[in-house]
């Protein structure tokens, strides 16, 4: 197959995951927490489609479409809760957000 | 014959279910009624199996096991009952004498709020009695022995509002606790040599003679605090705080039987045991006096017939522990009539003045109530022992029978047995003549006497202001028909109960019982005897009477001073104040000293200790909850990180 060997896919996916975790760690605005969520998760679909692509098995590519569906639902939840808090005037700190504090 | 002895067994215990079961929803008087029905239905019962033994060849009686019950090694012990001449004699006098008292309960604790719960328990006492007497092996009777022992503290207690009737009833129950843990070791040691516990088994084995007096001593001590005798004694006066009917079946007629009963069924470790057999003949002949003694400075009229009970038991006792198992049986059949009797009179008494129970009160009540005046004097003739009258036949059979044994120590018990007989006239009379007397021809002209030294002062067969004030009849008569029906029945058993046997000429009873207790050759006494010894008991029963009638009727004789006799039987002769020392007090130093020094520094601190522990670990482990959403997902990623690298290590 022509193009890069599939290393530097599965490389580039893994530097994508480090730095969705590291923002879902560090950043404190809820909507970049749910972006680095995304790209988390965009992460690990980039590299599911190109082993699969390696391995010539098909079900990397299924997988990949499933793990599609599902972030999108995510995402729907996820910014309903922006939402809320938005409309109740809450801020979007998730270091704020602690009343479950034991 | 083994159905009616089901059925005697069974009835009183479904009448306790059923009262239990149905509450409140049942009026109190149903209840009442379920208990009596429940005793008569018994009475029958022991009437049938009554008839059944007597129809057998030999009389010898028949055991019936339900199951086993219990089962270890070599040991059994079934559900077990036996029906023999012995035990059918008891099973009578308990249902029948008990279903009268329960009819008379009726009407004595009508009104009471907590009537039920009475004829529940007094129902559950007659089955825990009939257990004990129809129990075929040692363990059904120790199963019997235990829960009369509760039902009693139970009915002591009843009105438990009152803190004397509660003491009154611990101290039953502790004091009869002690006489069952002696009764276990007796049972421990037979069992330990004879892996049983079966009559059969049990009566026909011969261990050493150190096993066989202990053992025999264990029973004799179980024996002693059930029968209220030397030095167990002290429970009885203060179990007069239950209800009259309560004393009358369980402190009279019954339970406080059970310890001759004892004696005689489990004779034969006795006879081989000799010593022990006589120490229970002279613990008999002791108790019987210094009963008799202080019961003459009594002021209850409950605690006199009360000590005469106890007298009176001595009395048996000194008839089984000589061997004369028969004459002690058949003076617990007569006490049973006449001592329910001497009760239930003074119940009607106390009834009738609303609760009072202090015979210097009472005085001139024989004018007002001639009914329970002449019950009650049936009652104390039978007590005496004067003929015809049911204690005279039974009571000299036991003293001739001290005589006949020729030692040195059945001629002090013959004493001793003429000496109680002239206490007994005493004690009864002077409550007799004070209480229901109609008073001296110089007394009815109303002048005091002065320096007469007895407790009331003014003489005559009047009314006293108190009973002026505080009587009221039952519409005509002196009480319900309820109370009044089964006073009327036990004058008449008083009277004519002893006729059932005349020891020198006719002894039908002896002759019943021969299968099962037979009398010692020994303590068979002879005609001669027999009639000098009765001759002597009513001259000694007629002294006391005159003497009393000299005291307390005519005020002919004063009683004399004599201030450290009076004290010393006021006291009791100090027995109470020596276990209060001896026993309570060390034991309740040691419970406050436990508490001190272990309870609450350490069990109580140390559940304290952890339940801190338990909340400051908590508190360590609450930090963990930050409530930040970036500490949880710093956790997740961690977790899963490790996760992995667990994996790619193990590979």
């Amino acid at each position: 197959m022509a193009g890069p060997d599939v290393a530097w896919y599965v490389a580039t996916a893994a530097v994508l995951f480090g730095i969705g975790a590291l923002g879902v760690l560090i950043r404190r605005n809820t909507l970049v927490v749910l972006l680095s969520l995304e790209l988390m998760l965009n992460a690990g679909n980039l590299a599911l489609i190109a082993l699969s692509r390696h391995w010539h098995n098909g079900a990397g590519q299924i997988f990949a479409l499933a793990v599609m569906a599902v972030a999108a639902s995510e995402v729907c939840v996820g910014l309903g809760l922006v939402v809320a808090l938005n409309r109740r005037n809450l801020s979007l700190d998730v270091d704020t957000l602690s009343e479950l504090k034991g | 014959m083994t159905a009616g002895s089901w059925l005697c067994l069974l009835a009183p215990l479904g009448g306790t279910i059923l009262i239990l079961l149905c509450g409140t929803r049942i009026p109190r008087v149903a209840a009442a009624w379920i208990a009596a029905t429940s005793v008569f239905v018994a009475f029958g019962g022991a009437i049938w199996a009554f008839l059944g033994v007597r129809s057998t060849t030999g009389h010898v009686g028949e055991l019936t096991t339900a199951w086993t019950w219990l089962q270890s090694g070599n040991f059994h012990a079934g559900l077990q009952l036996l029906v023999d001449p012995l035990s059918t004699v008891m099973m009578l006098i308990v249902s029948g004498v008990g279903g009268l008292i329960v009819l008379y309960s009726i009407g004595y604790m009508d009104g009471d709020d907590e009537e039920r719960r009475y004829f529940a328990y007094i129902a559950f006492f007659v089955f825990s009695m009939l257990l004990l007497v129809e129990g075929g092996n040692l363990l059904m009777l120790l199963a019997g022995w235990g829960l009369v022992g509760l039902s009693s503290y139970l009915l002591i207690g009843f009105w438990h509002d009152r803190p004397s009737a509660v003491r009154a009833a611990k101290k039953a129950f502790v004091m009869n606790a002690f006489g069952d843990a002696t009764m276990a070791l007796a049972f421990f040691i037979l069992i330990a040599h004879t892996s049983s516990l079966s009559f059969a088994t049990d009566f026909n084995v011969h261990l050493s003679s150190t096993a066989t007096n202990l053992i025999a001593l264990g029973l004799l001590g179980g024996a002693a605090a059930k029968s209220a005798q030397i030095p167990l004694q002290t429970w009885l006066p203060d179990a007069m705080e239950g209800p009259t009917p309560v004393s009358a079946l369980i402190h009279a007629a019954t339970m406080v039987t059970a310890g001759v009963y004892l004696i005689a069924r489990t004779h034969p470790i006795f006879e081989q045991a000799r010593t022990v057999e006589l120490i229970a003949a002279g613990t008999g002949a002791l108790t019987l006096l210094v009963a008799g003694l202080v019961a003459l400075v009594q002021t209850d009229i409950k605690r006199v017939i009360a000590y005469s009970t106890m007298s009176q038991i001595g009395y048996m006792f000194l008839g089984a522990g000589v061997g004369a198992y028969s004459a002690g049986m058949f003076h617990l059949v007569t006490h049973a009539f006449f001592k329910a009797l001497l009760f239930m009179t003074a119940g009607l008494a106390i009834h009738a003045l609303a609760g009072e129970q202090d015979i210097r009160k009472m005085r001139g009540l024989g004018r007002v109530m001639p009914f329970t005046k002449w019950c009650f004097l049936a009652g104390a003739l039978a007590l005496v022992g004067v003929p015809p009258f049911s204690g005279f036949f039974s009571k000299d059979s036991i003293v001739a029978s001290a005589a006949a044994l020729g030692t040195w120590y059945g001629w002090i018990f013959w004493v001793c047995g003429i000496a109680g007989a002239l206490l007994t006239g005493l004690y009864t009379f002077r409550l007799w003549f004070l209480v229901f007397g109609a008073g001296s021809a110089a007394g009815k002209a109303g002048d005091a006497r002065p320096g007469t030294g007895s407790p009331t002062a003014i003489p005559g067969g009047e009314p006293s202001p108190f009973v002026r004030e505080h009587y009221h009849r039952h519409g005509r008569f002196e009480g319900p028909l309820t109370m009044l029906v089964p006073v009327g029945v036990l004058a008449v058993l008083a009277t004519v109960g002893g006729w059932l046997q005349w020891a020198p000429k006719w002894h039908p009873f002896t002759n019943w019982l021969a299968p099962a207790a037979q009398t010692l050759a020994a303590a068979e006494p002879t005609s001669t005897q027999e009639y000098y010894t009765s001759a002597a008991t009513v001259i000694a029963g007629l002294a006391g009477i005159g003497l009393a009638w000299a005291i307390y009727s005519e005020r002919k004789l004063a009683i004399p001073a004599a201030p450290f006799w009076r004290r010393l039987l006021e006291h009791k002769f100090y027995f109470d104040e020596l276990y209060d020392a001896l026993f309570y007090r060390p034991g309740v130093s040691i419970a406050n000293g436990l508490r001190r020094e272990f309870e609450e520094p350490v069990v109580l601190q140390t559940s304290a200790d952890i339940g801190e522990v338990t909340m400051e670990t908590g508190s360590l482990v609450r930090r963990i909850q930050t409530g930040l959403l970036r500490t949880y997902v710093l956790f997740l990623a961690g977790g899963a990180a490790a996760v992995v690298l667990a994996f790619l290590i193990a590979k």
